[in-house]
């Protein structure tokens, strides 16, 4: 939460620079002071219009409802899935001994799973009963596991981690039956840890609770992508009205077009971040409440990566958007132009989804998140998997920051050239010429 | 002081069409100024570089000597031809915030804009959306936006543009007001008597450039004189051809019209007309607005 507010006072400051600076050229120095707290008062006043109509929308409602809805889901179905899971079936062909059943049952509890002891007459009803799906692994004379098919490395089930645990657990058990151990012995063995390795420097940890940072990843993404797709089509489609319902003439009559379209995206983005804020708390105080691991471990780091970088993502992309949305007048004229804006989003998307469901990420995602128009995809992905370290992420939220700042110029001029010219979609060619309006 | 605005040498070019050809006119305070020209003539035009809506190529724009700016702008009203409201905002809620943008406090905007819509007739209209209301309350509107914040200058573009007479006449009393009060006030139209009716003075334009400019009584006498003369049973009108300085402008229905030269003796015409018969009719006309735009601009 912090860096979001950092990141929100970034963008404010760089904003209303931008402002100040083409104010002094006009009036000098002394005259804008003077007239420093006039702008900043009209900016809130555009600002708290685009605010209150908005959280009047029934868009803003039913799409907060939707995503409240689809975050409750994402959290409270494993749990009920977790709570409801069948014990693996476990057939034993001959005999097994206590001591090696405890091993089993043990073995089932480190992989989060209980098992149900199933008696097999023979090694040919046990096959025939691993084929019909009736037990899931089954023991042969304590000596050997049959499964219905071979183990991938990548299959992290808990079918497969039982299955693991209990032929190394079964193996080591037996080992210490052969070597005629005191139980004492045996438990002292039992109780062997790995030696601690120190490295001379920093690496990279990849502790557990890897799925859970994958998960928290994958919906975060997913949710930076809706979001951002909405917010920037409110500014798109609100210059547009602006435009379209000559309103913007009399707005102008009034305030300079820097303020408006500064008020605009500052109060959008508002909007944006509290929804964004409100579905975190929701996250937060339900998974506590149905003890979902989802928002265990590193998995807050995962959240707070991701509310910067929706709130970096949206001051990248809302003046592209205002911009896109002063050159057109129409819904047809829209439509031509959302694809094309669309594209860089569309790509980061789809290259994070793949990177965070693939396990590992490759080396075009590492470089995708230090790209402004796919970082905010990217690097949520990367942080998922501890595979950034604080200066990477600060580095690419400052060449994010830096490249918001160079479009915002670069969409006010457009902005301001481009609202006023009716009749028909702006070419930007038109637009960059002398005379313009 | 009293206020003016000063139009001097506007240029402006839409590709090879020339918008605005060097264009000087001047809006004083106390007067409500008819801003006229054909269709095309660079009117919008000139009321959108008052409020830096459009770029030029030439040309200032003076408020009291100072060349306008934001500051300026803010204590002006505007009406833009295409009316600009947001249409599924509260007509109250947006006078309000508009005011506000104008430098009111939001007590001094609920206040005027209020009042205002009661002036109007259309207070019970406040809690509407914009989109629900007829054209016409829609532009009382879009007035009241121009108005409510007192401005010094109030520039409307086709503010009668589909108004019934009742409309027609409560902006018309509206303007008078306005005038009286010390505001300056430009507005165009091409409803050519209303504006007879409530402009002190007019500014005609064509093709971008001033040929006319003055106030209505002046140049309604002003030029040559005109006298209707109506000679009872003479439909032709023929005693009139042929008078030395005088020039038979028209004859309809037994009424002629004629234009006098300057030293041309009226007395000397009444005879004349006596002659063909009991006068019923013989008096001096003022030029009408739409006879003088139609030589303006012909």
């Amino acid at each position: 939460m912090k860096f979001t507010l950092i990141a929100l006072a970034v963008v404010v400051v760089a904003t209303l620079r931008i402002s100040r600076r083409r104010r002094r050229r006009r009036t000098g120095a002394r005259a804008a002071r003077s007239v420093s707290s006039r702008l900043s008062s009209d900016v809130g006043l555009i600002m708290a219009r685009e605010v209150r109509e908005r959280f009047r929308g029934r868009v803003f409602k039913v799409t907060t409802l939707f995503i409240l809805i689809v975050v409750a889901a994402a959290i409270v179905i494993p749990v009920l899935h977790n709570g409801k899971a069948k014990p693996q079936e476990v057939g034993i062909v001959g005999t097994l001994s206590s001591p090696l059943r405890a091993t089993v049952t043990s073995s089932a509890k480190s992989a989060d799973v209980t098992v149900h002891f199933v008696p097999e007459s023979s090694v040919k009803k046990a096959k025939s009963d691993l084929h019909s799906g009736r037990i899931n692994v089954a023991i042969v004379d304590g000596g050997e596991l049959l499964v219905t098919s071979p183990l991938s490395s990548a299959d992290n089930s808990s079918g497969a981690q039982l299955v693991r645990s209990v032929a190394e657990n079964l193996g080591v058990a037996k080992a210490f039956q052969a070597a005629q151990l005191s139980p004492a012995q045996s438990e002292t063995l039992k109780g062997a840890k790995a030696l601690p390795i120190a490295s001379v420097e920093v690496g990279k940890k990849n502790p557990g609770g890897g799925n859970t940072n994958e998960a928290t990843s994958l919906i975060g993404i997913i949710l930076i992508f809706v979001m951002l797709n909405q917010y920037n089509t409110w500014i798109l489609m609100g210059v547009m009205e602006e435009k379209s319902s000559r309103v913007i003439e009399v707005l102008l009559s009034a305030v300079r077009p820097i303020q408006l379209l500064t008020g605009k995206v500052l109060g959008i983005g508002l909007v944006a971040l509290a929804q964004a804020s409100l579905i975190v708390a929701f996250a937060l105080v339900l998974s506590k409440a149905v003890g979902s691991t989802l928002l265990h471990g590193s998995a807050p780091l995962v959240v707070v990566s991701t509310l910067v970088w929706l709130v970096l993502g949206y001051a990248f992309y809302c003046w592209v958007y205002a911009a896109a949305g002063s050159m057109v007048e129409r819904q047809d004229q829209v439509q031509s132009l959302v694809l094309p804006l669309s594209l860089p989003m569309i790509f980061g998307y789809i290259m994070a989804l793949t990177g965070a469901s693939s396990g590992s990420p490759g080396a075009l995602l590492k470089v995708l998140a230090y790209l402004p128009p796919t970082a905010p995809f990217a690097m949520p992905v990367l942080v998922g998997f501890r595979a950034v370290t604080w200066w990477e992420f600060l580095g690419s939220a400052t060449i994010s920051v830096v490249c918001t700042i160079g479009i915002a110029r670069v969409a006010t001029t457009v902005y301001r050239r481009a609202i006023l010219r009716t009749g028909g979609r702006v070419q930007l060619r038109a637009v960059f010429m002398r005379t313009a309006r | 002081m009293a206020h003016v605005l000063q139009i001097e040498d506007l240029c402006r070019r839409f590709g090879a069409l020339t918008a605005l050809d060097h264009l000087t006119f001047e809006v004083p305070a106390g007067q409500v100024v008819g801003f006229l020209g054909p269709n095309g003539a660079g009117k919008t035009t000139t009321m959108r570089a008052i409020f830096d809506l459009t770029d030029l190529e030439a040309g200032t724009i003076t408020w009291n000597g100072s060349v306008v700016g934001q500051a300026e702008r803010r204590r002006f009203g505007y009406m833009p031809e295409e009316r600009g409201l947001y249409p599924s905002m509260l007509v109250g809620e947006q006078l309000q915030y508009l005011g506000r943008l104008h430098g009111m406090t939001a007590a001094d905007a609920l206040a005027a804009s209020t009042s205002w819509l009661e002036r109007l007739g259309i207070a019970d209209r406040a809690g509407s959306k914009v989109e629900a209301l007829s054209h016409g309350n829609q532009q009382r509107v879009q007035l009241v936006a121009a108005l409510l914040h007192g401005p010094e200058l109030l520039v409307l573009d086709e503010p009668l543009a589909g108004l019934d007479p009742s409309g027609i006449d409560v902006i018309g009393e509206v303007l008078a007001e306005q005038a009286r009060s010390g505001c300056c006030v430009l507005f165009s139209s091409h409803q050519l008597d209303q504006v007879e009716d409530l402009c002190e003075s007019v500014v005609i334009i064509d093709n971008g450039h001033l040929v006319v400019t003055g106030r209505v009584d002046e140049l309604a006498s002003s030029g040559p004189r005109r006298l209707v003369v109506r000679v009872e049973g003479d439909r032709s009108a023929s005693w009139a051809e042929g008078i030395a300085g005088v020039t038979v402008s028209e004859v309809t229905g037994g009424e002629v019209r004629l234009v006098l030269d300057a030293g041309v003796d009226s007395d000397a015409i009444l005879e004349l007309a006596r002659g063909a018969g009991r006068v019923t009719e013989f008096v001096f006309e003022r030029r009408r607005l739409s006879e003088l735009f139609r030589e303006a601009v012909k």
